[in-house]
C-alpha cells in the first residue's frame, strides 16, 4: 500500500484496474486507493504479472503493506509472503504517477529512486502537477531536467496525465424520486462537513470593509499580470495574497488543532475552495505569503482547472492551515462557512456591492465587501478572531502596505 | 565630449603593486603596523612586491630575518598581543607547514582561551598557485588549512582592486588573517582607483553577471573562469562569475544566490581537489539551493597529486579553461 499523503497511515482501495495473473506493464493504472483526502489512480511501478493479490477491493490496508505481487513470467511466488509492514513512505510528488509499493521487497524492485531527476526539476513537476514518470530526460544520462517539465507543462501533454477518477465520470443524474448516488467528492463532502460541523465548535464574526482600495490594487496588479504572464488575476488572487500576509501576522488563526493541543504551522498555506461539479474541494497555495499575486494567479488557475477536471494530486490538497470561500461571484452578500478540520478558521466572503455607508457623517455611497469568519473555538477565541478580521478589513482597505 | 571634463582617478596597477600600496598606506596611517619575515627589507621579496618600503619605513619596520619561519611567525604572534600589527610575510605558502602552531594553536586560539583579554591583530601573507616550475614544496595552494579553523579569517583576492582593499581590511582587523597571493598574478593588471577604500571581510563579488550557470572561482580561477565564460558564450551559454574572495568569513548568501538564479553550478579553485575548499562551497550551494539545482554541483580542483616538476604535467595538474568550459557545457546540457 503506498503512501499518496505526508501523514497517511491507512489506504482503502477502491478498485483493481488488472485481474489477477493478467500482464501489467510499468506506468499503467493499476488500481484505485482513497486516502482521506482524495481517490488516487496508481500506476504500476514495473513489469510484471500481477499475482497473489491479498487486498480485495474496499479493503483498508495500512501503508507499507504488502497488498499484491509483479512476477516476472514463471517466477515463483516468494514462500514467505507475510503482509510485510514499514514505516516507510514513498516521496508525494511521485504519487499519482510512479507511486512504487515502499518498503516492499518486491521480486522485480522499481522504486522511485530509479527515476533520474534533479531536485529543480522535481519541485517544478510538483508545482506544475507534471507527470513525470512519462517524460524522457534530456540531461546528459538522460536526467529529467527543469527544461523538461516547463516544456511539458506547456505542452500539457504528459501534465497531470493521471486519468479523471470514477467521480468524475458517474455523471448520471438521478431521476426525480431516485436517489444519486455520491461519487467520491460528493461522499467526502458529506462526510466531512458533517464531522466539522458536528464536532468543531465554531463561532462567527463578520465585519464589513471598503474595497475601494481592493478594487484599486487589483485594476493596477491585473494590468500587470497579465503584460507579464499572460493570464488574468481575479480579486480572489489578491484576496489570498493578502490573507495570508495577515495570518503572518496572527499565528493562531494558522494553528490546527491537534489532539495534544494546538499545533503552529511553520508555512502558510491558503486553500481556496472551488465548486466542482460534484461538490467542492480546497486545493491549497502554499506558503501563499510568500507569493505574489501573478504567482498566486497561475497557481490558483492550474488548481482550480485541475480540480474542475477531477486531476488534483494529493499534494495539490495536502498542507492547508486556512481556508477561503468566496460566494461573491454567485451573488451572494454574505454567508458563513464550515470549517476544514484540523484547520482554525475559513472566511467566508461576499460579493463588492455599491452600498449607501456613512463617510464623515455624510452618505455616500461605497462599494462594500462583507466578511464572515469562522473560527475553531478550542484553537482560537472571539478575541483572536476579531484581531485577524480586524487586519484583514485594513488590508482590504489599503494593499498597498501589506504587500511590500 | 562630457568624459573629458569627469577627472578620472582610475588608475591601472598591477597586483604586485596593489599589495605594496595597500602596505605603504597602512604603515603611514598606522606606526603599529610592521613588516617581518625573509627577504622582505632589501631585496623586497623575490617578487619584488615590497620594493621601496624599506627605504621608506627604515629597518625597524621592515624588518629581515633569517630562514626561521616558525621562530619569526612567533615573534609575530608575540608582537601582535603586546600592541603591534604585524604583516608577517610567508614567501611561499607550502611554508605554512612550518608555522601551523604558531598559527593555528596560538594565534587563533588566544583571544578565545584569554577570554577576550588578548588580541592577534596580525597578517600572514602567504603566496599560492602552481605553473611557476617551483616543484612540489614551493607551489601549492594549501588555502583549506587555515579555512578549517575556528579563530583564523582566510583572504583569496583575484583582482589587483580586490587585492588592495582586502589588504588593508587585513591590516586594520583586530583578529588573525591568513592572506594568499597567487604567485602567478603579481603581473596581473587591473583599474584600482586612487582613492582611499576597503573592502569588508564576507562579502563575495560578481565579476561577470549571466543567467545560465554560476562559476565560482577563487584567485587566479576568476582569470581561468572568465576564458571558460568566453568559450561558453561562443555557444549560447551564459555564465555568471562569483569570486567569493574571503574564505571566512563565507558569503553564503550570494553563493546561494546565484545558485538559485541560474540552477547549475562549477566550483572552481586551486587548492587540491580533494577535500578542498571546493567541497565546502558545494555543500552551502547544494544544502542551501538544492530545490533550485538542475544539476550536481560540479568541482574543479588541482589533481591530487604532488605538483610536478615537468612543465607540462604541472600544467596538466591545475584547472583549465577547457576544463571549465567542458564541464559546464556538460552540465548545461550541451555536451
Amino acid at each position: 500500500m503506498p503512501a499518496l499523503e505526508m501523514a497517511q497511515e491507512t489506504g482503502k482501495v477502491v478498485s483493481w484496474r488488472k485481474r489477477e495473473g493478467e500482464q501489467v506493464a510499468k506506468g499503467e493504472p493499476l488500481l484505485e486507493v482513497e486516502t482521506d483526502k482524495a481517490v488516487v489512480e496508481v500506476e504500476s511501478p514495473g513489469d510484471g504479472i500481477l499475482s497473489a493479490v491479498s487486498a480485495h477491493e474496499g479493503a483498508v490496508i495500512p501503508v507499507g503493506q504488502t497488498i499484491a505481487w509483479l512476477l516476472a513470467p514463471g517466477e515463483a511466488l516468494p514462500i514467505a509472503t507475510a503482509p510485510a509492514q514499514t514505516g516507510r513512505r514513498t516521496d508525494t510528488v511521485a504519487a499519482g504517477g510512479a507511486v512504487a509499493s515502499a518498503g516492499v521487497s518486491s521480486p522485480t524492485p522499481v522504486s522511485p529512486s530509479e527515476l533520474r531527476i534533479s531536485p529543480k526539476a522535481r519541485r517544478l513537476a510538483r508545482e506544475h502537477g507534471v507527470d513525470v514518470t512519462r517524460l524522457r530526460g534530456s540531461g546528459p544520462g538522460g536526467e529529467i531536467l527543469a527544461e523538461d517539465i516547463l516544456l511539458a507543462s506547456k505542452s500539457g501533454g504528459a501534465a497531470a496525465a493521471s486519468p479523471a477518477t470514477p467521480a468524475a465520470q458517474s455523471k448520471a443524474q438521478a431521476l426525480p424520486g431516485e436517489i444519486e448516488s455520491l461519487g467520491t467528492v460528493g461522499r467526502l463532502m458529506a462526510a466531512r462537513t458533517a464531522q466539522s460541523w458536528t464536532t468543531v465548535p465554531h463561532f462567527f464574526v463578520t465585519r464589513e470593509a471598503d474595497a475601494s482600495g481592493l478594487l484599486e490594487t487589483y485594476e493596477r496588479l491585473a494590468v500587470e499580470v497579465e503584460r507579464a504572464r499572460g493570464i488574468k488575476a481575479t480579486l480572489t488572487d489578491l484576496l489570498i495574497a493578502l490573507v495570508a500576509r495577515v495570518l503572518a501576522k496572527h499565528p493562531r488563526m494558522n494553528a490546527s488543532w491537534a489532539a495534544e493541543g494546538i499545533r503552529h504551522n511553520a508555512e502558510i498555506n491558503v486553500a481556496l475552495a472551488v465548486a466542482v461539479e460534484e461538490g467542492v474541494v480546497a486545493p491549497v497555495l502554499h506558503k501563499a505569503n510568500r507569493s505574489n499575486i501573478g504567482e498566486i494567479a497561475v497557481r490558483r488557475r492550474e488548481l482550480t482547472q485541475r480540480a474542475k477536471a477531477g486531476r488534483l494530486q494529493p499534494a495539490d490538497i495536502a498542507g492547508g492551515t486556512f481556508t477561503i470561500s468566496n460566494l461573491g461571484m454567485y451573488g451572494v452578500d454574505a454567508f458563513t462557512a464550515i470549517i476544514v478540520p484540523p484547520q482554525a478558521g475559513i472566511l467566508a466572503v461576499g460579493r463588492v456591492g455599491d452600498r449607501v455607508v456613512a463617510v464623515d457623517g455624510r452618505a455616500a455611497v461605497r462599494p462594500m465587501i462583507t466578511l464572515t469568519l469562522s473560527t475553531d473555538h478550542r484553537v482560537a477565541d472571539g478575541a483572536h478572531a476579531a484581531l485577524f478580521l480586524n487586519d484583514v478589513v485594513e488590508a482590504i482597505r489599503e494593499p498597498k502596505k501589506w504587500l511590500e | 565630449m562630457p568624459e573629458t571634463a569627469v577627472q578620472t582617478t582610475v588608475r591601472e596597477l598591477t597586483f604586485g603593486e596593489a599589495i605594496r600600496e595597500a602596505i605603504a598606506e597602512e604603515m603611514r596611517r598606522d606606526a603599529r603596523v610592521c613588516i617581518i619575515g625573509e627577504d622582505v627589507a632589501e631585496a623586497g621579496t623575490p617578487f619584488k612586491v615590497l620594493s621601496g618600503l624599506v627605504e621608506e619605513f627604515g629597518k625597524q619596520r621592515v624588518i629581515d630575518t633569517p630562514i626561521s619561519e616558525p621562530g619569526f611567525t612567533g615573534i609575530g604572534v608575540g608582537a601582535a598581543m603586546t600592541g603591534l600589527r604585524p604583516v608577517v610575510d610567508i614567501m611561499f605558502g607550502d611554508f605554512l607547514t612550518l608555522v601551523m602552531d604558531q598559527m593555528v594553536n596560538q594565534a587563533a586560539k588566544i583571544h578565545y582561551m584569554s577570554g577576550g583579554t588578548w588580541k592577534v591583530p596580525m597578517v600572514f601573507r602567504a603566496t599560492m598557485g602552481a605553473t611557476r616550475r617551483s616543484a612540489a614544496q614551493h607551489s601549492q595552494s594549501l588555502h583549506a588549512w587555515p579555512s578549517h579553523i575556528p579563530g583564523l579569517k582566510v583572504v583569496l583576492p583575484s583582482t589587483p582592486y580586490d587585492a588592495k582593499g582586502l589588504l588593508k581590511t587585513a591590516i586594520r582587523d583586530d583578529n588573525p588573517v591568513v592572506f594568499f597571493e597567487d604567485k602567478m598574478m603579481y603581473r596581473l593588471k587591473g583599474p584600482v582607483p586612487s582613492e582611499e577604500y576597503t573592502i569588508p571581510f564576507g562579502v563575495a563579488d560578481i565579476k561577470r553577471a549571466g543567467t545560465d550557470i554560476t562559476l565560482v572561482a577563487t584567485s587566479s580561477m576568476v582569470q581561468v573562469a572568465f576564458g571558460a565564460a568566453k568559450l561558453l558564450e561562443e555557444i549560447g551559454i551564459s555564465a555568471e562569475i562569483v569570486d567569493p574572495r574571503t574564505m571566512w568569513p563565507l558569503d553564503e548568501k550570494t553563493l546561494i544566490e546565484s545558485a538559485k538564479k541560474t540552477s547549475r553550478v562549477v566550483v572552481i579553485d586551486e587548492g587540491y581537489h580533494r577535500y578542498g575548499v571546493t567541497a565546502e562551497i558545494a555543500s552551502v550551494i547544494a544544502e542551501g539551493a538544492f530545490y533550485n539545482l538542475d544539476g550536481p554541483v560540479k568541482r574543479i580542483g588541482a589533481m591530487h597529486v604532488p605538483i610536478p616538476f615537468s612543465p607540462p604535467l604541472e600544467d596538466a595538474t591545475v584547472p583549465s579553461e577547457q576544463q571549465v568550459f567542458a564541464a559546464a557545457r556538460e552540465l548545461c546540457g550541451k555536451a
